[in-house]
C-alpha cells in the first residue's frame, strides 16, 4: 500500500497524515467511469469503497446497479436491440442473393429481451467480481455526500452507514428526460424502451439526438410503424451538416416517417393508444411514445450544495482539468460532469484521477479527436471537426473530400441507399481535421481512422496507404480529387 | 498537364544526345504543349545531370533517346508512332495506368480478351481477375453465403423462420453475372471517357515497340504488359475433372460436397463460401497449417473458427490422382488415403503469370522460373520500352497493389515524376468467415527484424456472439517494437477485420506508436476499440527468444473488458 497522494497533499500535509479515513477512495456510482476510477485506484494501492443503487434495468433515485448506463441502460443493450433490429434488412438483401425465405419472418421482442436482461445481468456480475478482485469494497446502497470528507449510505433497509474518505469521486452519471407537458408520464424515457414487455408496433419519438435515432432504426427494422418528430430542420444537432442530412434521408429510405420542426403539446391516453397531439395542431397515435430529449445529470440527492459543490444550471458538476469539483477532496467523473458524455470518455476520465490522485502522475483527460458513433441502421460515425466546426475553427482553406458510393452489397440486394464518406483537410497542413462515415460498419471503420486523425495524419499520409480491397473502408485512402474548397472564417472581436 | 512538365529534372537527360534531339522527340509526345518547349537547352548541368543517378532514372533516360537507336531507328531521327502506351491487358493494373497515362496527355490503347467468367488464351474481359473472376465474384459469394450465419444469428435474436431458408444458387450466380456485366461496361466507359482507345482481342508484342492484336499492328512508345495471371492446377492424373477459382464463381449448380485443394487464401474464401451455401467441405491442405506466410497464431485461429462451422480440413495430405467413379462422383486420392463422393474438386494451388504466347522471349523480355516477368522499381523490363505493372510480375498480387503500381508507371512516364510503388505496410484481407486484416509484419517476421518485440493479444467472445450463442470469437494481435514503441504489425480474425483494418493501416503506415493507439478514446461499443484499449502485453520478447509469458488466452467477454 504505497500511496502517493498528490495535489491536496500538498496543503494541510501534517493534518491530513494525521487523520485517520476509512478509505482513500469512495466512490459514489458504480457505472462506466466510477468503476474505472476504483478499480484503477486500487491497483496503484488505494484502499476503494464503491457504493451503488440496486440493481434493475429501469433506474430511478434508488435503482441503478453495478455497471452503470452503458451496461445496463445504454451502450450494451442499445447494441443488442440493434444487433436484432439489423436482422430485419438483412433478411429482405438476402433474396436476391438466391435465399428463399417466407413472406413474413416471425420476430419474438419477448425473447429478445429476455436475453437482453440475461446479458446485461452476466455483465452486472462480471463488473462486480472486478471490482471484488480489484479489492474494491462494494456496498450496495444510495450515496449521499456529508461532509467533504464523509459519504452516508443509506441500505436497502434503510439503515445509514457512514464512512470517512480522504477523496470522495462522484461518478453518478445522468438520466433521461422527459417533456414537461400535460400527459408526459403516458411517455417513456429510453429505460423503459430497453425493457418494452410488449412490442410497440406503432411507436412515435421525440427528439434528435443518437438516442432518438437510434431507438427509431431498431423498432423500425422490427417492423414498427414509426413515426420521430424532432424541432430543428434535420436530426443529429452538432453532427456535420451534410451527414445529418444523409441519416435522414437514410431513415426515410428505411420506412421512418420524419417529423421536422415539430414538437409535442401534449399526451392523451385513448382507447387506441397514446395520442400526441403537436405544437401544429396535428394528432398521432402510437402505442409508445418515446421521449429522447435528452438526459440530466443525477446530482438532485447527493447533498452537493451543502458540501459546496458546486454545478452549473442544468445541474452537471463543475470540475477542473483534473476533474476536480469546487471541493478538493471531492472529484467527479463522467456523465455527471457533462463533459462529453461518452463511456468511453468517462473510462479515460476515470483513468486520468486514478493517475492523478494515487500514481502520482497528474493526468488531464485529453478531449480532442474523441471519435463517437450513432447506431443507426446504417450507423453514423465520426472524428474530429465537422465542416461547419473546421470552417468556424480554421483560419484558411480547407479541402473537403467527399464519398458517395453504393456499397458492393447492395449492388446484388438491390437496396437503394448509399454510404457517404468525408474527410477535412486543411490546405496549408495537409492534416485531416476531420473524418465522418455513414454507412454499414461506420463505427467499426472509424476507429483506426481516429487513431491516424488523434496523431497529426496527413491526406498525403492517408493517398500513401494501400487500399484493402474489396472494402467499403479502402475509400477512406482512395479519395484523390477534392470535392469542394472552402475557406474558414474563424471568429474574430472585430 | 503537360505544362507541368519541368526540364529542370533529370528526367530528359541523355548523356549521349543533344539537346534539339531531345526537343525533337519531346514533340512527337503530343501531350507536350507548346508552351513546355522554352526551357533553356542550353542549361548543361539539367542535361548532364543523369550521369549520376542513372540507375534510378534508367527507364526514363531510355524512353528519350536510347530506346530509338536500339531499335534501328536512325539515332536523331523522331519516329512516328500509333501510341505514347499500349497497354496489354485491361485488369486492375492495365485500366489504371492507362487512364491515368491518357490523362496526363498520353495517346494510349489498351487491349483485351473478349468478356467471359472463365479466362483462357481467348477469353477474358475489360475489368480482368479483380472484376470478373477474383475480388468482386468472390465477395458477392461471400456475403451471399454469409447469410446463413446470419440467419443462425438471428435466432438468437428473436428472429423465427418456419422452415429453414433455402439457397437457390441459379439466382445468385444469374445475379453476379448481371453485375459483371454491368462493370465491365462500366469499366469500357472509363477508358472511353479518359479518350483511351479499346481494342478487342489478343495482344502481341512483336518488337521493342510494335504489338500485335490479332493480326493488326500498332506502334506504341511504350508497352505496358498488364495480362495478370491464372488459376494453376498441377499434373496430376484425374486433373480433368478438376476446377479452379474461374469455374468455382460460376458453376452451373451447387457443389454437393466438394474437395478443396490448397491451404491459401483463395482456398479458404471457397471453403467459407461453400460451407455457408450448405455444401459438404473438405479442405486439403499439404502443410500442418492454413496461410502460409501469416502470423502463426492467426493460421491457428481461422482454421479453427472455420472447424466450428463445419468444415473438414485435412493436414498434410496432399491429392495424387482424381477418379471419377461410375455414379458420376469424384474420388480423390491423397497421400494419406481416398475420400469419395466428391461433386467437385477444386484446385485453389496458386497462380500463374499469364506469360505465355505473349512474344516476350522474342523481344528479349527476362521471366523469372515461374514466367513472372521481371521489373525494376519503376516497373521497367529488360527492354527499355516494355513495362509491367499487376499480378504478371508477381510482386504483391493484390488488386490495390496493381493500382499502385499503375498510378506510379503513369506518374513515371508521362508526369515526369519518377514514382515507385511503396511496398511497405500494404494492408490485405482474407474473406474467409471470419475473415482476416493485417498490416505489418508478423509476429515471426518482427522477432527476426527486431528480436525486442512486445505481443499485446485479445481473444475474446464479441457482443453478437454472447446473444447469438453460437461459438464465434475474434482474436488481434498487435506487435510493438520494444525499443522504438512503434506498431510493426496488426492482425485481426473475426466479424469486420477487413473495415477494421484499414484505418489502422493508416496509421501504421504514419508510422504511429503504441502510445498513439492508447492515447486514442475507443468508440464503445465496437470490436475495434479493443486495439485502442490492449493495455497490457501478452508476452515481451527478448532477443528473439523466450518469451515472457502473461498468458490471458481468454478474456470472459468483450463487453466485460
Amino acid at each position: 500500500m504505497s500511496r502517493k497522494m498528490l495535489i491536496d497533499g500538498e496543503v494541510n500535509q501534517t493534518t491530513e497524515e494525521q487523520t485517520h479515513y476509512d478509505f482513500d477512495l469512495f466512490v459514489i456510482g458504480a457505472g462506466s467511469g466510477g468503476v474505472r476510477a476504483a478499480r484503477f485506484s486500487a491497483g496503484y494501492g488505494a484502499k476503494v469503497g464503491i457504493c451503488e443503487l440496486p440493481f434493475h434495468p429501469i433506474s430511478s433515485e434508488v435503482i441503478g446497479g453495478v455497471g452503470g448506463t452503458c451496461v445496463i441502460r445504454g451502450c450494451v443493450p442499445k447494441k443488442i436491440l440493434v444487433y436484432g433490429a439489423s436482422f430485419g434488412g438483412e433478411l429482405e438483401d438476402a433474396r436476391n442473393y438466391g435465399w428463399d425465405l417466407n413472406e413474413k419472418i416471425e420476430f419474438n421482442w419477448k425473447k429478445l429481451l429476455h436475453k437482453k436482461t440475461e446479458e446485461i445481468s452476466r455483465l452486472n456480475g462480471i463488473y462486480k467480481r472486478m471490482l471484488a478482485n480489484a479489492g474494491v469494497k462494494l456496498l450496495e446502497g444510495e450515496g449521499k455526500i456529508v461532509r467533504p470528507n464523509e459519504v452516508e449510505v443509506t441500505q436497502l433497509d434503510g439503515t445509514k452507514l457512514s464512512y470517512s474518505a480522504k477523496h470522495i469521486l462522484i461518478a453518478t452519471g445522468s438520466r433521461a428526460q422527459r417533456l414537461p407537458i400535460p400527459g408526459q408520464e403516458l411517455g417513456i424515457t429510453s429505460d423503459e424502451a430497453l425493457s418494452l414487455e410488449e412490442f410497440p408496433k406503432r411507436a412515435i419519438i421525440l427528439g434528435a439526438g443518437y438516442i432518438a435515432v437510434e431507438f427509431a432504426s431498431i423498432w423500425r427494422g422490427m417492423g414498427a410503424t414509426v413515426d420521430l418528430f424532432f424541432r430543428k430542420e434535420l436530426p443529429l444537432r452538432g453532427f456535420d451538416d451534410e451527414m445529418r442530412s444523409v441519416v435522414a434521408r437514410n431513415l426515410e429510405a428505411r420506412g421512418i416517417n420524419l417529423h421536422p420542426k415539430t414538437n409535442f403539446s401534449k399526451l392523451i391516453k385513448t382507447a387506441d393508444g397514446i395520442k400526441v397531439i403537436t405544437e401544429h395542431g396535428e394528432e398521432f397515435t402510437a402505442d409508445v411514445v418515446l421521449f429522447a430529449i435528452g438526459r440530466a445529470p443525477n446530482t438532485k440527492r447527493l447533498n452537493l450544495s451543502a458540501v459546496g459543490v458546486e454545478t452549473d444550471e442544468i445541474g452537471a458538476i463543475k470540475v477542473d482539468e483534473y476533474s476536480r469539483t469546487s471541493v478538493p477532496s471531492i472529484w467527479a467523473v463522467g456523465d455527471v460532469t457533462n463533459r462529453i458524455n461518452l463511456t468511453p470518455v468517462a473510462l479515460m476520465e476515470g483513468t486520468c484521477f486514478a493517475k492523478t490522485v494515487f500514481d502520482g502522475k497528474p493526468s488531464k483527460p485529453d478531449y480532442s479527436y474523441v471519435p463517437c458513433a450513432v447506431f443507426s441502421i446504417p450507423p453514423l460515425s465520426v472524428v474530429g471537426l465537422s465542416e461547419e466546426q473546421a470552417i468556424e475553427q480554421v483560419n484558411g482553406e480547407l479541402l473537403i473530400f467527399t464519398s458517395t458510393f453504393n456499397p458492393m452489397k447492395n449492388t446484388v440486394s438491390g437496396r437503394q441507399e448509399k454510404t457517404v464518406m468525408k474527410l477535412i483537410v486543411e490546405a496549408e497542413t495537409d492534416k485531416v481535421l476531420g473524418a465522418a462515415m455513414c454507412g454499414p460498419d461506420a463505427p467499426e471503420i472509424m476507429q483506426g481512422i481516429a487513431v491516424a486523425l488523434k496523431c497529426g495524419a496527413t491526406k498525403a499520409q492517408f493517398d500513401s496507404t494501400v487500399g484493402i480491397h474489396p472494402s467499403a473502408a479502402e475509400e477512406f485512402v482512395t479519395m484523390r480529387t477534392v470535392t469542394r474548397r472552402v475557406n474558414g472564417k474563424p471568429k474574430t472581436n472585430l | 498537364m503537360a505544362t507541368s512538365i519541368s526540364f529542370t529534372t533529370p528526367k530528359l537527360t541523355s548523356p549521349f544526345s543533344s539537346s534539339p534531339t531531345l526537343l525533337q522527340t519531346l514533340l512527337f509526345s503530343r501531350k507536350l504543349s507548346a508552351s513546355s518547349l522554352h526551357f533553356p537547352a542550353s542549361s548543361p548541368q539539367t542535361l548532364g545531370s543523369g550521369t549520376h543517378s542513372l540507375g534510378r532514372l534508367r527507364g526514363l533516360r531510355c524512353f528519350t533517346v536510347r530506346a530509338e537507336s536500339e531499335n534501328g531507328v536512325e539515332p536523331y531521327a523522331p519516329r512516328h508512332y500509333d501510341f505514347d502506351l499500349f497497354t496489354i491487358g485491361a485488369g486492375s493494373g492495365g485500366v489504371r495506368a492507362s487512364r491515368f497515362a491518357a490523362n496526363f496527355g498520353a495517346t494510349v490503347a489498351v487491349c483485351e480478351l473478349p468478356f467471359s467468367t472463365i479466362s483462357s488464351e481467348t477469353s477474358g474481359g475489360v475489368g480482368g481477375t479483380c472484376v470478373l473472376r477474383g475480388c468482386v465474384p468472390k465477395k458477392l459469394l461471400v456475403y451471399s453465403s454469409k447469410y446463413s450465419h446470419d440467419f443462425e444469428e438471428s435466432m438468437g435474436f428473436g428472429w423465427k423462420y418456419d422452415s429453414e431458408p433455402k439457397h437457390d444458387w441459379s439466382t445468385l450466380i444469374a445475379n453476379k453475372n448481371a453485375e459483371l456485366h454491368r462493370l465491365t461496361g462500366i469499366y469500357k466507359n472509363i477508358l472511353n471517357n479518359s479518350g483511351v482507345t479499346l481494342l478487342e482481342g489478343r495482344g502481341k508484342i512483336i518488337d521493342p515497340h510494335t504489338v500485335d492484336v490479332d493480326g493488326k499492328r500498332y506502334s506504341a512508345k511504350h508497352i505496358l504488359i498488364s495480362v495478370g495471371g491464372r488459376p494453376f492446377i498441377p499434373e496430376i492424373p484425374g486433373r480433368e475433372y478438376a476446377i479452379d477459382s474461374d469455374a468455382a464463381l460460376d458453376l452451373p449448380s451447387k457443389p454437393e460436397k466438394i474437395a478443396i485443394i490448397g491451404g491459401g487464401y483463395i482456398a479458404l474464401e471457397f471453403a467459407g463460401i461453400f460451407n455457408g451455401l450448405k455444401s459438404e467441405v473438405h479442405v486439403f491442405i499439404r502443410q500442418k497449417k492454413v496461410l502460409r506466410g501469416f502470423d502463426e497464431e492467426v493460421r491457428d485461429f481461422v482454421a479453427e473458427q472455420m472447424s466450428l462451422r463445419g468444415i473438414e480440413f485435412h493436414t498434410e495430405e496432399s491429392p495424387q490422382a482424381i477418379h471419377k467413379l461410375p455414379d458420376g462422383l469424384l474420388s480423390l486420392r491423397t497421400t494419406k488415403g481416398t475420400v469419395d463422393g466428391f461433386s467437385h474438386v477444386m484446385f485453389a494451388t496458386g497462380r500463374q503469370p499469364n506469360t505465355k504466347n505473349l512474344g516476350l522471349d522474342s523481344v528479349g523480355v527476362k521471366m523469372s522460373k515461374n514466367g513472372a516477368i521481371e521489373v525494376d522499381e519503376f516497373s521497367q523490363t529488360s527492354v527499355p520500352s516494355i513495362w509491367a505493372v499487376g499480378d504478371v510480375t508477381d510482386r504483391v498480387n493484390l488488386t490495390p497493389v496493381a493500382l499502385m503500381e499503375g498510378g506510379a508507371l503513369a506518374k513515371t512516364l508521362f508526369l515526369n515524376e519518377p514514382t515507385k510503388p511503396d511496398y511497405g505496410a500494404i494492408p490485405s484481407a482474407v474473406f474467409s468467415q471470419p475473415p482476416i486484416g493485417q498490416v505489418g509484419l508478423t509476429e515471426e517476421q518482427a522477432v527476426q527484424q527486431y528480436s525486442d518485440v512486445d505481443i499485446f493479444t485479445a481473444n475474446f467472445r464479441p457482443l453478437k456472439a454472447t446473444l447469438s450463442g453460437l461459438p464465434d470469437r475474434i482474436f488481434m494481435k498487435l506487435i510493438v517494437c520494444a525499443k522504438t514503441n512503434k506498431v510493426l504489425g496488426l492482425h485481426m480474425c473475426g466479424e469486420d477485420s477487413p473495415e477494421i483494418m484499414q484505418g489502422f493501416a493508416v496509421a501504421i503506415k504514419a508510422g504511429l506508436t503504441k502510445a498513439d493507439f492508447d492515447s486514442t478514446v475507443g468508440i464503445h461499443p465496437t470490436a475495434a476499440e479493443e486495439l485502442v484499449t490492449m493495455r497490457t502485453p501478452t508476452r515481451k520478447i527478448r532477443n528473439g527468444s523466450s518469451p515472457e509469458v502473461c498468458w490471458e488466452s481468454r478474456a470472459p467477454s468483450k463487453s466485460a473488458s
